[in-house]
């Protein structure tokens, strides 16, 4: 089987590079970093500097993903040697140990690592991956709030626990989630996007304004959104047919509906140049949307 | 109630759709290209819709419409709905799955509910990793195993494996995706015309 340098004509820096970006971009493609990472290691380890370390724990993370313990253990084995002390690595061991489901002996290790140092973040929240893991959300969603009381700012965190609490349903603990995340990131279009689809979830007048509004910010942030768009033009809709608005109201949200319909055609139409069926479907379904509006207005 | 049977095209699709998305809850319809025969329910193709907050209303709402619109152009109906979770030792359905399926159960008599057991999905399984539920009474219980059929099973699973193993899988596109990139096919076209060309040997209809 060809090697990653030979197929892509590569050379060793950058791959190191390569790495060094998916370490940086926090990228989940773990099948990729085994590929390239596993090369790198093998055939150039000594050339790597101080890099190699950091190298041997992404390499380790990805391989846990992939189900290749035997190259998960040989870095590993390498990084023990190295940091035979470090509460860093005895998180890597523990890891190890979820990724072959032996969750006992995970959490022991951690408890260990807490033990020595309370502090110790990286830690708790892989005790609470565990039980996420084991399909025990309730109690994974009470670990993490007081995880939270403590570690405030953890973003991370924060997020985790608005995926938990929507998974259970409990839309009105994941807005207020989403709304710590806003606060904190002003710039960040995806999370306005989902509080609006949260609200959206939730239903009823109110929060339907509120998930339009949403929306509509998301887009003023990044007007390339594409859920954005398509949830303005719906809550537009869902408002402008409501009987309990204002006719004022009613106007201006069939005015917001046509205007993301409008960008949602352009859109399309622009991708699809020789797509006509794609964009007749389209029309034909925003059609039926507004037949539908019309005929309750 | 009648017999269900799944083509090699859609079992492939939804079994790529799950491996796709390894660590997250996928879901996709099931459709039907020929009207029901006897209570008997072919389906003939799938839609993987969405693997990121599946119990979320706006963008469900949105693919099932478009969904809808694009099967009354293509004399297809939607006649069920499939899920996958990210847990696998829990494959029952969630709260979402039963409440999409409801609303597909409003429109078409005969809708099932699958879900895909991720812990029978290893390479040499020996049964369709498939649980099927049908609607009785209002509620939905588990489909009598006999009523269900996949032709040449291991013909199929093979095909499957295959395309798993020579990363086909990328290939598929399923609605967030096309959320994400407009010009991606949620239709999967020339995902279908490679799993056509290898299935064309085992079934006779796609």
């Amino acid at each position: 089987m060809a090697s990653v340098s030979e197929l892509y004509d590569v050379g060793w820096e950058e791959m190191r590079d390569k790495l060094r970006k998916w370490r940086e971009d926090n990228s989940r493609n773990s099948e990729q970093i085994v590929d390239v990472g596993e090369e790198l290691i093998s055939d150039h380890a000594s050339k790597l500097g101080d890099d190699v370390w950091i190298i041997y724990e992404q390499v380790m993370i990805a391989a846990l993903d992939c189900s290749r313990d035997d190259l998960a253990l040989t870095c590993l084995q390498e990084l023990r040697k190295q940091f035979p002390d470090s509460h860093r690595v005895k998180r890597l061991t523990g890891m190890r140990l979820e990724a072959l489901e032996r969750y006992d002996e995970a959490n022991k290790h951690y408890d260990a690592i807490l033990e020595d140092d309370p502090t110790n973040t990286a830690a708790r929240k892989r005790k609470i991956s565990i039980l996420k893991a084991q399909g025990k959300n309730g109690e994974a969603i009470r670990e993490l709030n007081e995880y939270l009381e403590q570690f405030v700012g953890d973003q991370e965190a924060w997020h985790e626990l608005s995926e938990l609490y929507i998974n259970e349903h409990d839309y009105g603990k994941a807005a207020f989630c989403l709304e710590e995340l806003m606060m904190t990131n002003p710039h960040n279009h995806l999370y306005c996007e989902q509080y609006a689809e949260v609200k959206y979830t939730q239903g009823g007048l109110e929060n339907l304004e509120l998930s339009r509004k949403y929306f509509s910010q998301a887009l003023r942030l990044n007007n390339r959104n594409m859920r954005a768009l398509f949830g303005l033009y719906m809550s537009a809709s869902h408002i402008a047919a409501s009987p309990k608005v204002s006719a004022k109201v009613k106007k201006d949200n069939i005015k917001y509906a046509a205007w993301a319909a409008n960008q949602i055609n352009r859109a399309y139409k622009v991708k699809f140049m020789k797509s006509l069926v794609k964009l007749l479907e389209l029309l034909s379904c925003f059609f039926f949307c507004f037949w539908q509006l019309c005929k309750t207005s | 109630m009648g017999e269900v049977e799944l083509s090699c095209r859609a079992y492939v699709k939804m079994y790529l759709h799950a491996c796709l998305f390894p660590r997250c809850s996928v879901n996709g319809l099931l459709l039907s290209s020929s009207s029901s025969a006897g209570g008997a329910v072919c389906v003939t193709d799938c839609v993987p819709l969405l693997h990121s907050h599946l119990s979320l209303a706006p963008i469900t709402q949105l693919a099932l419409t478009q969904v809808d619109v694009w099967c009354s152009q293509t004399q297809q109906r939607i006649v069920g709905y499939y899920q996958a979770n990210a847990c696998t030792s829990d494959s029952s359905p969630t709260p979402c799955a039963l409440k999409i399926a409801d609303k597909i159960a409003e429109q078409f008599d005969g809708a099932v509910l699958l879900m895909l057991d991720g812990s029978k999905m290893s390479p040499d399984y020996r049964v369709p990793p498939i649980v099927m539920y049908e609607r009785k009474d209002s509620r939905w219980t588990l489909k009598d195993k006999h009523t269900i059929m996949l032709r040449q099973w291991e013909e199929i699973r093979d095909v499957a494996s295959q395309m798993l193993d020579s990363g086909d899988h990328s290939l598929l596109v399923d609605f967030d995706s096309h959320l994400d990139d407009i010009t991606r096919d949620w239709t999967n076209q020339k995902l279908n015309s490679k799993i056509a060309e290898l299935c064309s040997p085992v079934n006779g209809n796609i």
